[in-house]
C-alpha cells in the first residue's frame, strides 16, 4: 500500500512542484508583505522547474496512484504519458509566457499589492491543469476541474473597480457552476452505470450486454457538457466573450490558450481512453458502439466555428473579436478529434502548439497597444502601421498566422488538419471549415486593414516597445516564421507524443 | 542541364533585392527607384538564360533543381521550366521593368514599399511559374496574394480598400479551395501508390488512376479555384473592381500576368491530371468561356470607365483562353498559350495608356474626353495601335492567337460542333465594336472639353521607352510568331498526348 | 409499501416542498429558513442510503454551519427584512419545455436503466472505511482536496478584501 504511494509520488513530480511553489508564494507573500516584487521570480523560477521536470517525463508510460483496495488493481487514478506531457509541456511554456506578460501589462494597476493572490491563483490554475491532462479518474477529473475553474473565476474577476471584469466573474461562476453541476450528475450515472469511476474499467464495462445505451449517452452529453465548457464549444461558449473581455488581459490570453488545452486534453483521453476499443495499424480509433461520438463531435465542432467565425465579424473591440476568433479555433481543434485517428491527434497537438503562440502574440500586441492609447477599438488602430511599425508587422503576422496563410506556422497547422480530415475521406466537413477560415480572413484582414489602409483622423505620437518587450515578441515571431517554413521538428515532436496508455 | 540552379537565382533575385531596398533609407526615393527597376530589370536578363538554352525538342521539365524539404510529406523545393513556363516567365520579367519605369510618377507615397511589394510579387509569380511540386505552387500562390491586396489598398484609387478586400477574399476562397483539392489530390493518390508525394511529375502519373468519382470533384475544385483567377464568367466579380482600383503599375501585372495564373494552373494541373474529367466536362466549360467572351465584351461595350472597359475586355479575351484550353487540340493549346502572352502584352498596353492619360486629368471617363488626337498625336497613335491589337488585327499578335484558337476549336473532336466557334466569333467582332467605339468617343472628333487644352500633354520620353518595347513584341508575335510557338509546341503536344492515353477509348 | 418507503416519500417531500419555497419566497430570511428545511431532508436522504458520515457531515456543516453563518450575514445587514426580492418568471414556455424534456429523459433514464448493484451486507458504520480509503486509495484526491480549499480560501480574501480608490 505505502510502497505504491511512494512509487506514485515520483511520477508526479511536475504536480509536486507547483504545490510546492504554490506554498512558497503564499509563505512569501505572507512573511514579506512590504516587499513583494519577488514573487513573480519565484513563481518563473517554479515554473522552469516544473517544466525540467515535465520534460524529464517524456517518454515515460505508467499508471500512478493504483487502488491497491479496490477489485481492479491494475489502472491508476493517474496515467503518465507522452501525450499527458506533451500538454503538460504545453501548459508550463504557456504559463511563463503569461507570467512575462502579466510583467509587461499596465492593467491591473494596484498588481503591486496584489501579486501574492494573483501568482498564487495562476499556480492554483495550473495546478489544476497539470492533473486534469494526467487523470483517468472521474472523481480527480472532476476535482482538477473544480481547482482550475475556481482559481480562473477570480482571476477572470480580478480588476475589481471595473465593472465589466466583476460582470465577467459572475457570468463565469454562474455559467461554470451549471456546467459543473451537470457534468456531476453525468459522473454519478456513470457511476451508477458501472460501479467504476476509472476510464479504463469503465471501458471494459460498457462493452457488456447490460449496459443501457440510451443512459450511456445521456450521460456522457452531460460529461460533455462540462468539458465543452471549459474548451467554450458551442452551445456552451456563452461566457466565453464576457468573460475575455472582462478580465485582465493577460488572463484572457491564459484562458484562451491554457485552460482550453486542458480542457482538450481531457476530452482525448476520456474519448480514447473510456470509449476506445482499439486502434488500427493505419491510426484509426475505432470506438465502442455505444455512443456516436463522432457525429456529436463534428457537429458541435461545425456549429462552434461557424458561430465564432460570424459573431467575430461584427466586433469593434479587438478582445472581443480574439475572444470570438478562439472559438472558431476550438471549432477546428475540435474537428482534428472528430476525426478520430492518431493522425488527428498529431494536428490537433501541432494546432495547439502554434495556436499557443500565435494566439499569446496577438493578445501581447493588443495589451502594448492598450497600455499605450487605452483602448481595444479597432478604429485606434488606424495607421497603426505608420506609427508602430514593429507592432504592426507582428500583429500582421499574428493575424495571419490565426488565418493559416503562408508562411507561417498557423498555415502549417490548418494544414496537418485537413490531410487528417481529407484522409478521414470527410471531405465536406473539410470543405466547411474551408468556408470558415475565408470568413475568419475577413475579420482579421479588417485589422489589417485599419493598421495599413486607413489613415488615423487624429495625430498620435508613435509606440515604440520595450527591449523586453521586443524580445518577448520575437520569441513568439521567430518560431511562427520558422515552423511554417520548416516544420518537421515540431511534426516529429508531436509525433512521438501522440500516444496514450491504452487498455 | 539536369540540375541547373539559373530558376532558383532567378527566383531570389527579385527576393534579395526587396532585402536590400528594406534596409535603405525612406527617403532616399530616386536611388530606390533606380535599384528596383536594376534589380527587375537584372532578372530580366537571367530570365534569358534559360530561354536561349532551352532544348526545344524536349517536352519534359528542364534546368530541374530539386532539393528535399520536409521529408515526412515528401514536400521538396522542386522547380523547373518547360516551355510554356519560359515563355511566362519571360512574360513577368518583361513586365515587371515596364510596370516599374511606368508609375516613376505616378505613385508618389511609401515609393519605399511600393518598390519592394512589387518585387516581391514578382518573385511569387515567378514561383507559380516554376514549381513542380503542389505544395511549393501553393506556397507561391498565396504568397503573392499579400503584396497585390497592399498593391491595391494602398496606392489604389478611392475606393482601394473596399477592391482589396474584396479582392483578398475572393482570390482566398479559391486558393483554400485549392489547398483541400491538393491535400485530397496528394492523399488519393498516396492510396493507389503507398507514399505520400507531392513532387507534381509523380502525380502526373497516379492521378488519372485515382477513381473517377474523386477525380471529378478534384477536377472541379482545381478548376473553381483557378477560374476564379481567370477569371472565368461567372466568378468574375471581382475583376472590374480589383482593376479599376489599382494603380495602373498593378493593373498591368494584375491583366499581364496575375490572371494568367489561372489558365496557366489550368493547363498545368487539370489537362495532365485529371484527363479523363477534362475530357468530360470540356463542353461546360467551353460554354462557360464562350458566354465569358459574349458577356465580357457586351458589358465592355456600355462602359462609361476606359479602365472599366479594358478590364471587362480582360474577361472576353481571357475566355478565348479557356475556350482554347478545352477544346484539346494542338492548335487551340498554342493559341490558348500564346494568347496568354498576347493578352498580357497588349491588355498591359493599354492600362499602360489609360494610365498615361489619368496621371494628366485624374478623369477615366469617356465622355470627358473628345477629339484628343490632335492635341496628343502620339498618344493618339500608341492607344490606335493597341487597340488594334486587343482587336486582333492581322498582322499584329492579337490574331495569331485567337486565329489558333478559332482554328483548333473548329477541329477540337472533344466539342464537336461548329456552334462554338461561330459564338466565340462573334466575340472578335463585339471587341472591335467596343474598342473602336470608345477610339472614336476619346480620340477622334473635335475637343468638347477646354480643360482637356491645358492639363494634356503628349507622351514625354519615359512613356515611350514604355510603350516601344511592348510594340515591338506585339509585331514580332504577329509577324514571325514561330519564335514563341516554338518554345511551347514540345510541352503542348506532350500534354495532349498524355490526355488522350488516358481517353483513347472515347471522343478521340 | 414498506415503512421505508414512507420514510423516503416523507423526506422527498420536505425537500422539494421546502426548496420550492425557498425559490419562492420574497422575504430572504424566511427564504433562508426554508433551506434548512431542504438541507434536512437531504440529510434524512442520506440516512436512508445508510450513508451515516455523509448525513452527519451534511447536518454539521451545512445546517450548522454555512445555514448559520448566512442567517447571520442576512441579519446583521440593515433593512434587509424589507427587501422585496424579485421572483418572478421570464421565458416561461421555453423553461417549461426545457425542462419538461429533461425530466422525461430523467425519468425514462431511471425507469429503463439497468443499474449496477452489488450484493453484500450493509455496513455498520461507513466511517472507517470511509477515512481508510481516504488515506490509501484515494489520497491524492484528498491532498487535491486540500489545495482546493486552500485556493478557495485565497480567491474569497482577494474577492473580499477592500480596495482603494
Amino acid at each position: 500500500m505505502i510502497n505504491e504511494i511512494l512509487n506514485s509520488i515520483t511520477f508526479i513530480y511536475p504536480e509536486l512542484a507547483v504545490s510546492i511553489f504554490l506554498l512558497i508564494i503564499v509563505l512569501v507573500d505572507l512573511v514579506f508583505h512590504k516587499d513583494k516584487k519577488y514573487i513573480p521570480y519565484i513563481s518563473l523560477a517554479g515554473l522552469v522547474i516544473t517544466g525540467i521536470l515535465v520534460l524529464n517525463q517524456i517518454g515515460i508510460t505508467h499508471f500512478a496512484f493504483v487502488p491497491q483496495l479496490s477489485a481492479v488493481k491494475k489502472y491508476g487514478m493517474m496515467t503518465i504519458d507522452p501525450f499527458g506531457s506533451y500538454f503538460k509541456l504545453l501548459v508550463v511554456v504557456t504559463s511563463i509566457l503569461i507570467i512575462f506578460f502579466t510583467i509587461a501589462s499596465e492593467e491591473v494597476i494596484d498588481l503591486k499589492e496584489r501579486l501574492g493572490e494573483f501568482h498564487a491563483l495562476i499556480y492554483g490554475m495550473i495546478l489544476g491543469m497539470l492533473v486534469m491532462i494526467s487523470a483517468s479518474d472521474l472523481i480527480l477529473i472532476y476535482l482538477s476541474l473544480e481547482l482550475l475553474s475556481l482559481s480562473s473565476y477570480v482571476l477572470a474577476g480580478f480588476l475589481k473597480l471595473r465593472e465589466r471584469s466583476s460582470e465577467a466573474s459572475l457570468k463565469y461562476v454562474i455559467y461554470g457552476s451549471v456546467s459543473s453541476g451537470l457534468m456531476l450528475f453525468g459522473i454519478s450515472i456513470i457511476y451508477g452505470l458501472t460501479g467504476s469511476t476509472n476510464l479504463y474499467v469503465i471501458n471494459s464495462l460498457i462493452q457488456g450486454p447490460q449496459i443501457n445505451l440510451f443512459t450511456l449517452s445521456f450521460s456522457s452529453i452531460l460529461m460533455f457538457v462540462g468539458i465543452g465548457y471549459k474548451i467554450s464549444a458551442a452551445p456552451f461558449h456563452f461566457w466565453t466573450p464576457d468573460v475575455y473581455e472582462g478580465a485582465p488581459i493577460s488572463i484572457t490570453a491564459y484562458l484562451s490558450v491554457a485552460s482550453k488545452a486542458a480542457g482538450f486534453a481531457l476530452l482525448i483521453r476520456f474519448i480514447q481512453t473510456g470509449f476506445t476499443s482499439f486502434i488500427s495499424e493505419d491510426g484509426y480509433w475505432t470506438l465502442i458502439a455505444v455512443f456516436d461520438w463522432q457525429a456529436l463531435l463534428i457537429a458541435i465542432s461545425i456549429l462552434t466555428m461557424t458561430l465564432g467565425n460570424f459573431s467575430a465579424l461584427w466586433q469593434d473591440n479587438l478582445k472581443r473579436m480574439l475572444a470570438y476568433s478562439s472559438i472558431a479555433h476550438a471549432g477546428y481543434i475540435l474537428l482534428g478529434i472528430a476525426v478520430l485517428s492518431n493522425q488527428g491527434l498529431i494536428a490537433v497537438l501541432i494546432y495547439f502548439f502554434v495556436y499557443m503562440l500565435m494566439n499569446i502574440g496577438a493578445f501581447y500586441v493588443v495589451m502594448l497597444i492598450s497600455n499605450k492609447t487605452g483602448s481595444e477599438n479597432i478604429d485606434d488602430y488606424d495607421g497603426l502601421g505608420a506609427k508602430a511599425p514593429f507592432l504592426g508587422v507582428a500583429l500582421a503576422i499574428f493575424l495571419i498566422s490565426l488565418t493559416g496563410l503562408p508562411p507561417t506556422a498557423g498555415f502549417i497547422a490548418k494544414l496537418y488538419l485537413f490531410i487528417a480530415l481529407i484522409d478521414a475521406n470527410m471531405i465536406v466537413v473539410a470543405i466547411i471549415a474551408l468556408l470558415n477560415t475565408v470568413v475568419s480572413l475577413y475579420y482579421y484582414v479588417r485589422v489589417l486593414k485599419h493598421m495599413y489602409l486607413t489613415k488615423s483622423e487624429r495625430e498620435q505620437e508613435n509606440i515604440t516597445p520595450s527591449i523586453g518587450s521586443l524580445v518577448y515578441l520575437l520569441v513568439l515571431l521567430i518560431p511562427i516564421l520558422f515552423f511554417g517554413i520548416y516544420f518537421t521538428p515540431i511534426v516529429e515532436f508531436a509525433r512521438s507524443c501522440v500516444s496514450l496508455l491504452g487498455i | 542541364m539536369e540540375n541547373s540552379q539559373i530558376l532558383t537565382y532567378l527566383l531570389f533575385t527579385p527576393i534579395i533585392g526587396a532585402v536590400i531596398i528594406l534596409f535603405m533609407k525612406e527617403s532616399q526615393t530616386v536611388l530606390i527607384k533606380i535599384f528596383g527597376l536594376l534589380i527587375s530589370l537584372f532578372a530580366f536578363a537571367v530570365s534569358l538564360y534559360p530561354y536561349f538554352n532551352f532544348d526545344y525538342t524536349n517536352p519534359d521539365f528542364q534546368f530541374i533543381h530539386k532539393v528535399l524539404w520536409i521529408e515526412s510529406l515528401d514536400i521538396s523545393y522542386h522547380v523547373g521550366a518547360d516551355g510554356i513556363s519560359v515563355l511566362l516567365i519571360l512574360l513577368t520579367t518583361f513586365i515587371t521593368p515596364i510596370t516599374l519605369l511606368s508609375s516613376w510618377k505616378a505613385i508618389d507615397k511609401k515609393i519605399k514599399l511600393f518598390t519592394m511589394m512589387m518585387l516581391l510579387l514578382e518573385a511569387g509569380m515567378i514561383g507559380v511559374f516554376m514549381a513542380l511540386d503542389v505544395f511549393l505552387f501553393y506556397i507561391f500562390w498565396e504568397a503573392m496574394l499579400i503584396p497585390m491586396y497592399f498593391i491595391i489598398g494602398i496606392w489604389g484609387g478611392e475606393q482601394r480598400i473596399y477592391a482589396s478586400v474584396k479582392f483578398f477574399i475572393y482570390t482566398m476562397l479559391g486558393s483554400l479551395l485549392m489547398l483541400v483539392a491538393i491535400i485530397w489530390l496528394t492523399v488519393a493518390a498516396s492510396k493507389n501508390i503507398g507514399l505520400y508525394t507531392t513532387n507534381l511529375i509523380l502525380l502526373y502519373q497516379q492521378a488519372p488512376n485515382i477513381m473517377l468519382d474523386i477525380q471529378k470533384w478534384l477536377f472541379l475544385a482545381f478548376f473553381f479555384s483557378f477560374a476564379i483567377k481567370v477569371p472565368l464568367f461567372p466568378l468574375h466579380t471581382w475583376l472590374p473592381d480589383a482593376h479599376v482600383q489599382a494603380p495602373t503599375a498593378g493593373s498591368v501585372i494584375l491583366a499581364g500576368v496575375l490572371l494568367k495564373m489561372g489558365t496557366y494552373g489550368l493547363i498545368r494541373f487539370n489537362l495532365p491530371l485529371f484527363p479523363q474529367s477534362t475530357v468530360e466536362f470540356a463542353p461546360f466549360i467551353s460554354i462557360l468561356a464562350i458566354i465569358g467572351i459574349i458577356y465580357g465584351a457586351l458589358v465592355a461595350m456600355v462602359q462609361t470607365d476606359m479602365k472599366k472597359l479594358v478590364a471587362y475586355s480582360s474577361v472576353s479575351h481571357l475566355g478565348f483562353v479557356v475556350l482554347g484550353i478545352f477544346a484539346l487540340t494542338f492548335e487551340s493549346v498554342q493559341g490558348a498559350v500564346i494568347q496568354m502572352v498576347n493578352h498580357g502584352l497588349s491588355t498591359g498596353a493599354l492600362f499602360l495608356l489609360v494610365g498615361i492619360i489619368y496621371e494628366r486629368t485624374h478623369k477615366r471617363e469617356i465622355a470627358y474626353y473628345g477629339g484628343i488626337a490632335k492635341l496628343v498625336p502620339l498618344f493618339a497613335i500608341a492607344l490606335m495601335f493597341a487597340s488594334l491589337s486587343s482587336i486582333g488585327l492581322p498582322g499584329l499578335n492579337g490574331f495569331i492567337g485567337e486565329f489558333l484558337i478559332l482554328l483548333g476549336a473548329f477541329q477540337s473532336q472533344v466539342l464537336d460542333s461548329w456552334w462554338y466557334v461561330v459564338f466565340a466569333a462573334t466575340g472578335v467582332i463585339f471587341a472591335a465594336v467596343y474598342l473602336l467605339w470608345m477610339y472614336q468617343r476619346v480620340v477622334f472628333g473635335t475637343v468638347t472639353n477646354e480643360k482637356l487644352n491645358t492639363e494634356l500633354t503628349d507622351l514625354n520620353a519615359r512613356e515611350i521607352i514604355v510603350l516601344v518595347p511592348i510594340f515591338i513584341f506585339i509585331v514580332w508575335i504577329g509577324i514571325y510568331p514561330t519564335t514563341f510557338l516554338d518554345l511551347s509546341e514540345a510541352p503542348v503536344s506532350a500534354i495532349l498526348e498524355h490526355v488522350k492515353n488516358y481517353t483513347f477509348n472515347f471522343l478521340y | 409499501m414498506s415503512i421505508y418507503d414512507v420514510i423516503f416519500y416523507l423526506f422527498a417531500i420536505l425537500t422539494i416542498g421546502s426548496g420550492y419555497l425557498v425559490v419562492t419566497s420574497k422575504n430572504i430570511v424566511h427564504s433562508a429558513f426554508y433551506l434548512l428545511f431542504t438541507l434536512f431532508g437531504v440529510a434524512g436522504l442520506y440516512v436512508l442510503l445508510a450513508a451515516d458520515f455523509i448525513a452527519i457531515v451534511q447536518l454539521m456543516v451545512y445546517v450548522g454551519g454555512i445555514l448559520i453563518l448566512l442567517l447571520f450575514g442576512v441579519m446583521l445587514t440593515n433593512k434587509v427584512t424589507d427587501v422585496k426580492i424579485r421572483t418572478g418568471t421570464i421565458h416561461i414556455i421555453p423553461a417549461v419545455i426545457g425542462t419538461g424534456l429533461l425530466m422525461g429523459v430523467i425519468v425514462s433514464m431511471m425507469l429503463r436503466t439497468n443499474w449496477k448493484s452489488e450484493p453484500g451486507e450493509l455496513p455498520f458504520t461507513t466511517t472507517y472505511g470511509l477515512g481508510r480509503i481516504l488515506l490509501t486509495d484515494y489520497v491524492l484526491v484528498f491532498e487535491l482536496l486540500a489545495m482546493l480549499l486552500l485556493i478557495a480560501l485565497i480567491g474569497a480574501a482577494s474577492i473580499a478584501r477592500r480596495d482603494n480608490e
